[in-house]
C-alpha cells in the first residue's frame, strides 16, 4: 500500500512539472492548405515536405524562445471549393493563427477573401498571378515572385540568347494563374515589340493539345510560350515535339516541378522556365537548406524552397511581433519583414505585401533544372 | 458551452443548408417527373439562377430579394424556348436533349468574358442563412403536395401514366408539361442563387452534367410518388457522405471512394429492389408483414 | 491543314469505336448505358496495370485489357440490365442502374488507383513520327487508326455474315419474335454486352495510349460526345456511330484551330440540339443492326 500510494504522488507531481513546462510554451498553429489531390498536386507534395521540415527546424534551433511552431497540412484538391472549406476548417475549428497556401492561384482568389474578412494572416508560397492576391486586402502576403517579377525581366536576356523575332503562346483559359501568366507574356511581348503571331487556348482537364499546336506551327513562331500547370506543360511538350516542332520552348512558373521533367521524358530537354528559386546559391540560407531536405532525403525543388521560406518568415514575423503570436500580431510582424536571409535569397515585403528578391532563368538539362548563368 | 454550440454549428451549416438546397434541386427533377418526363437540363437552370443572382449581387449591387428573384426567373424565361422545341421529345431523347442544354448553358458561361468565364465569380457575400432555405423548401413542398390532389394533379398523373391517352381525353398535355419544366426552372434556379450566397462563389465547373445526374439520383432514392420523396432521398444522400467519412477508417477505404461507392450500391439496389425509392419502404413492409402472416 | 485532318481523323477514330458500343446495346436493347465510359476508364488501367505491374509489352496488354471490358460489360448485362428487361419504364431504369454501375466502376477505380493521372513508363510506347499527306503523324496513332479501322471491317463482317450477327438482328427487331424462332436472347443480350464493352474499352486503352494520361475521371471527356455521336449518326445504326464519330473528330479539331478550344464542345452540342429537334432519328435513320 505504501511504495503504490508513493508511486502515486511522484506521479502525480512530475504531471504537474510536465503540465506546467509545457503551458510556458505557446503554440503558433500554422494551417497549410496544399493541394494533394488534383492537377496540382505535384506542387503540393514538395511544398508538404518544405513546410514540415522548416517547422521541424525552426523549433529545433531554438530561435524563438518559449514559441512553438505546428503545421496542421491538408488537402485543398486544386479546387476552389474544397480550398474554402478548407479554410473555413482552419479559421473556425482548428483556430489557426496563419494560414500558408492555398497552392494554386485560383484556390486563392477563392478561399482567401475569407481569411482577410476574418483577419486571419495568409502567406502565399506559390501563387504568382500578379493581380487578385494581395490586393484582397491587408491580411495577404506573398512570398512566391510574380509572374511579371519573373518573366518580364528574364524577356531581355531570353531575346539576346535566343534571338527570336516571332511568338506563339498557348496558354490554359480556366485557371487564373495560367491566365495571368498568359497576360504577363503577351505584355512583356507587346513591350518588347516582339510580334505574336497566333495564341491558342486549353483547359486543364485536356488531354489532346495536337489541333491548337498545328495551328500555332502553321504560322512559324521562332517561340512557343506556354503558360499551364505542370501536367498540361508535359504534355504540350510531348506533342509539340512529336509534330515536329524545333523551336525553343518558354514556360512559366507552372513548369519549375520535376514532375514536369519526368512526365515529359526527352521531350523536356531545352525547354525554359523562369524561376524564383537558383538552386546552385552559395548563400547560407539556402545551403542551409539543401542540408536539411537531404537530411530528410527530399530533393528539393522550388516549391519545396518557396513553401520552407514561407515558414521561415512566420517565424521571423512572430519574432518581429516581441514572440507574441495573435492573428493581428503575427500580421502586423510580416509587414516588418526586411531583409530576410532565405534560401530564395534576401527577402522584403513590399508595401504591398508582395514579396521580393532576385529571379534566375532555368533550362532543362539532361533531365535536370540546371540554373542559366 | 456557447463556444461549442457556435463551433457545432459551424462544422454542420454548410451540411444543413446541403441537405435543404439538394431538396431543392431534387425537388425541380421531380417536378418534370411527376407528369413522367426526364428533363435533366437543371443543373444548366441552376446556374442561370445562381449567376443571374451573383451579378444582381456583384455588379449591380441589388438587394438580395432582387438577387434571388432573378434568380428563379432568368431560368424560368430560359425554359419556355427550350421547352417548346424538346419536350416533343420522349423518354430518353428528351433526357438527352436537356442534358445538352445545360451543357450548353455551362459552356456558354465558360466563354463569357463578363462573368470570368471558366473562373467564375468569387467573394460572394454570405447572405443565405438556413432558415431562408428551409422557407423556400416548405414553400416548394406547399405547392407540389397541393398540386396532387388538384385537377392539375390528375393530368399531370394521365399524362405520366399513358401520353396519348392524355391527349384523346382532351388535356393539353403540351401545356402542363410545359409549365412543370418552368415550375423545375424556378426551383432549380431559386436553389442555384441560394447556393450562390452560401457557397461565396459560382463557377461553371459547379454546374456540369454530373451535377444534374446527382439531382436525379436524390429522386429517385427517395422516390418519385411524392414529393417527399426527393426530400427523402436528398436529405439521406446529403447525409451520407458525413457519416461515411466517420466509418471510412474502420472500413479500411479512403472516404472518397467510399462516398462514391456508397452511392453506386444504394442507387443500384433501390432501382432493383425498391424502384419506388426509400419513400416506399414503410409501405413494402407493412404489406409484407400482412402477406407474410397470412 | 493536313495535318489537322489527321489530328481529326485520329480524334475521330476514338471516338467512332467509343460510339459503335454504345449505339449498339441501344440498337439491341433500345436502354442507354452510362457506364460504358466507366469501363472505357477501366479498361484503360487494366491496360496500364498489366504493363507496370506484370511487365507485358503493348501488345499482349492491349488484347487482354479488352477482354477484361467484354467481361466487365458481361457483369453489367447480369447485374444491372437483364433484372429490368420485362420493366415497363425499362429504358429509364436501365439508364439509371447503368449509371449506379458507373459509379461503383470509378469508385473502385479510385480507391485502387488513387485520384491522380497515372501513366505508362517512358519507352513502353512507340515514339516515331513518320510523314504522310503532308503531316506528321506517330507511328502509335497512325496504328490505332488501323486498328480502328480493322475492327470496324471485323464487326460489320459479324454482324452481316455470321449466325450471331443475325440473332442480334432479330433480337434488335423485336426480342419476343426472335425467341419464338428459337433465338437464345439472354445469351444475344450477353453477346452484345461484350462486344460493346469491348469496343468501349479498346477505346479506352487506345486513348490512354495516345495520350499516355489514364485518370478516374478520363471518361468525362468522351460519355458526353459519345452521347452526341449516337443521336447525331442515329441511335442503333453501326454504320452512323461511325461517319458521326469521325464527322465530330474532324470538325472539333478546325473548331479548336479557328474558333478557340473553349468552343470545341460547343460543336457536338450544337450538332446534337440541331438533329434532335429537325430530324430526331439522326443522319442514318432509326436503322438497325439490319442496315449493318
Amino acid at each position: 500500500m505504501r511504495p503504490a500510494r508513493n508511486i502515486a504522488l511522484a506521479a502525480a507531481a512530475s504531471a504537474v512539472l510536465v503540465s506546467s513546462t509545457a503551458r510556458a510554451e505557446t503554440v503558433v498553429r500554422i494551417g497549410a492548405a496544399l493541394s494533394m489531390t488534383g492537377p496540382a498536386a505535384v506542387y503540393g507534395v514538395t511544398q508538404k515536405a518544405g513546410i514540415l521540415a522548416a517547422v521541424d527546424e525552426v523549433n529545433r534551433s531554438g530561435s524563438l524562445p518559449g514559441v512553438k511552431l505546428e503545421a496542421v497540412i491538408d488537402d485543398d484538391a486544386s479546387t476552389k471549393e474544397q480550398g474554402i472549406a478548407l479554410f473555413q476548417r482552419f479559421i473556425h475549428r482548428d483556430k489557426v493563427a496563419v494560414i500558408i497556401g492555398p497552392t494554386l492561384s485560383n484556390t486563392a482568389t477563392a478561399a482567401d477573401p475569407l481569411a482577410q474578412a476574418a483577419r486571419v494572416p495568409v502567406v502565399a508560397v506559390s501563387n504568382t498571378a500578379p493581380k487578385g492576391i494581395t490586393d484582397i486586402g491587408d491580411c495577404i502576403f506573398r512570398v512566391s515572385l510574380t509572374e511579371a517579377q519573373v518573366i518580364t525581366p528574364a524577356l531581355a536576356r531570353m531575346q539576346s540568347r535566343l534571338g527570336f523575332k516571332k511568338a506563339g503562346i498557348l496558354y490554359g483559359n480556366d485557371d487564373a494563374y495560367t491566365q495571368a501568366g498568359y497576360n504577363v507574356m503577351r505584355a512583356a511581348l507587346d513591350e518588347a515589340k516582339i510580334a505574336v503571331v497566333g495564341t491558342q487556348t486549353f483547359a486543364k482537364p485536356d488531354q489532346d493539345y495536337s489541333a491548337q499546336l498545328t495551328a500555332l506551327k502553321s504560322l512559324s513562331p521562332d517561340i512557343l510560350m506556354v503558360s499551364a500547370l505542370a501536367e498540361n506543360a508535359a504534355g504540350i511538350v510531348v506533342q509539340a515535339r512529336q509534330l515536329g516542332w524545333k523551336v525553343p520552348i518558354w514556360g512559366g512558373n507552372g513548369f519549375n516541378s520535376p514532375a514536369f521533367i519526368k512526365i515529359a521524358g526527352p521531350a523536356a530537354e531545352g525547354v525554359y522556365a523562369g524561376t524564383a528559386w537558383n538552386k546552385s546559391s552559395t548563400e547560407q540560407a539556402n545551403q542551409a537548406f539543401l542540408k536539411a531536405m537531404a537530411a530528410r532525403g527530399v530533393d528539393p525543388d522550388q516549391f519545396c524552397a518557396q513553401a520552407y521560406t514561407g515558414v521561415l518568415v512566420v517565424a521571423e514575423a512572430v519574432r518581429l511581433a516581441g514572440m507574441k503570436t495573435g492573428r493581428d500580431d503575427i500580421r502586423a510582424g510580416l509587414a516588418r519583414v526586411k531583409d530576410l536571409e532565405t534560401p530564395l535569397g534576401r527577402f522584403t515585403f513590399e508595401p504591398n505585401r508582395d514579396g521580393t528578391h532576385a529571379p534566375a532563368l532555368q533550362e532543362v538539362k539532361d533531365g535536370k533544372f540546371t540554373i542559366v548563368p | 458551452m456557447g463556444q461549442w454550440l457556435i463551433d457545432l454549428y459551424s462544422s454542420y451549416e454548410s451540411t444543413l443548408g446541403y441537405i435543404g438546397l439538394n431538396s431543392l434541386f431534387a425537388l425541380s427533377v421531380y417536378a418534370t417527373l411527376c407528369c413522367g418526363q426526364l428533363a435533366l437540363g437543371n443543373a444548366g437552370f441552376a446556374a442561370v439562377g445562381a449567376y443571374a443572382a451573383a451579378l444582381v449581387t456583384m455588379h449591380a449591387h441589388g438587394p438580395f430579394s432582387l438577387a434571388l428573384f432573378a434568380g428563379a426567373l432568368a431560368p424560368a424565361i430560359l425554359s419556355v424556348p427550350l421547352g417548346l422545341p424538346v419536350l416533343r421529345l420522349k423518354g430518353v431523347f428528351l433526357a438527352i436533349a436537356t442534358l445538352g442544354f445545360g451543357e450548353v448553358v455551362r459552356i456558354s458561361l465558360v466563354n463569357w468574358d463578363y462573368v470570368n468565364g471558366a473562373q467564375g465569380i468569387v467573394a460572394i457575400p454570405k447572405l443565405t442563412s438556413l432558415w431562408l432555405i428551409y422557407l423556400v423548401l416548405a414553400a416548394a413542398i406547399f405547392v407540389l403536395y397541393r398540386l396532387r390532389g388538384s385537377k392539375w394533379g390528375f393530368a399531370l398523373e394521365a399524362i405520366r401514366e399513358d401520353e396519348p391517352a392524355a391527349r384523346t381525353l382532351g388535356i393539353a398535355t403540351h401545356r402542363y408539361k410545359l409549365a412543370m419544366l418552368v415550375l423545375a426552372a424556378v426551383l432549380s434556379g431559386t436553389a442555384g442563387a441560394l447556393e450562390a450566397h452560401f457557397t461565396f462563389m459560382v463557377a461553371p465547373s459547379g454546374f456540369t452534367f454530373l451535377r444534374a445526374v446527382d439531382m436525379l439520383v436524390f429522386a429517385v432514392v427517395g422516390g418519385t410518388l411524392t414529393c417527399f420523396g426527393p426530400v427523402l432521398g436528398a436529405a439521406f444522400l446529403t447525409l451520407l457522405p458525413e457519416l461515411l467519412r466517420e466509418v471510412s477508417p474502420l472500413v479500411g477505404l479512403e472516404p472518397g471512394p467510399l462516398r462514391l461507392l456508397a452511392n453506386g450500391l444504394i442507387l443500384l439496389a433501390i432501382i432493383l429492389f425498391l424502384p419506388e425509392g426509400l419513400a416506399s419502404l414503410p409501405q413494402r413492409l407493412v404489406a409484407r408483414r400482412e402477406g407474410g402472416s397470412g | 491543314m493536313g495535318q489537322q485532318v489527321l489530328n481529326g481523323i485520329f480524334l475521330g477514330s476514338i471516338y467512332a469505336l467509343f460510339a459503335l458500343g454504345y449505339t449498339l446495346v441501344f440498337g439491341v436493347l433500345d436502354m442507354l448505358n452510362l457506364a460504358h465510359a466507366a469501363v472505357f476508364m477501366l479498361s484503360a488501367f487494366v491496360a496500364l496495370t498489366l504493363v507496370l505491374r506484370l511487365h507485358l509489352g503493348i501488345a499482349f496488354a492491349l488484347p487482354l485489357a479488352v477482354l477484361s471490358a467484354a467481361l466487365f460489360g458481361l457483369i453489367l448485362e447480369r447485374v444491372a440490365f437483364r433484372p429490368l428487361r420485362d420493366r415497363t419504364d425499362s429504358n429509364v431504369a436501365g439508364l439509371i442502374s447503368s449509371l449506379a454501375m458507373a459509379t461503383v466502376f470509378e469508385a473502385v477505380a479510385l480507391e485502387v488507383f488513387g485520384p491522380n493521372i497515372a501513366r505508362f513508363p517512358i519507352g513502353t510506347l512507340p515514339d516515331r513520327q513518320i510523314a504522310v499527306l503532308g503531316g506528321v503523324v506517330s507511328v502509335l496513332k497512325l496504328g490505332i487508326i488501323a486498328l480502328a479501322l480493322a475492327i470496324f471491317l471485323a464487326l460489320t463482317f459479324l454482324v452481316r455474315r455470321t449466325r450471331l450477327g443475325r440473332d442480334l438482328r432479330a433480337v434488335a427487331e423485336s426480342p419476343r419474335a426472335a425467341r419464338i424462332v428459337g433465338v437464345d436472347v439472354d445469351r444475344v443480350v450477353a453477346a452484345a454486352f461484350a462486344i460493346s464493352s469491348a469496343l468501349g474499352g479498346a477505346a479506352g486503352v487506345l486513348f490512354a495510349l495516345a495520350f499516355n494520361a489514364v485518370s478516374p475521371d478520363m471518361g468525362r471527356s468522351v460519355e458526353l460526345k459519345g452521347l452526341s455521336v449516337i443521336i447525331v449518326g442515329g441511335m442503333g445504326s453501326m454504320p452512323g456511330a461511325v461517319v458521326a464519330g469521325f464527322l465530330l473528330g474532324v470538325t472539333e479539331v478546325f473548331v479548336v484551330a479557328y474558333l478557340g478550344a473553349s468552343w470545341r464542345d460547343a460543336l457536338s452540342f450544337a450538332g446534337l440540339f440541331v438533329i434532335l429537334v429537325l430530324r430526331p432519328r439522326g443522319l442514318f435513320g432509326a436503322a438497325s443492326l439490319r442496315e449493318a
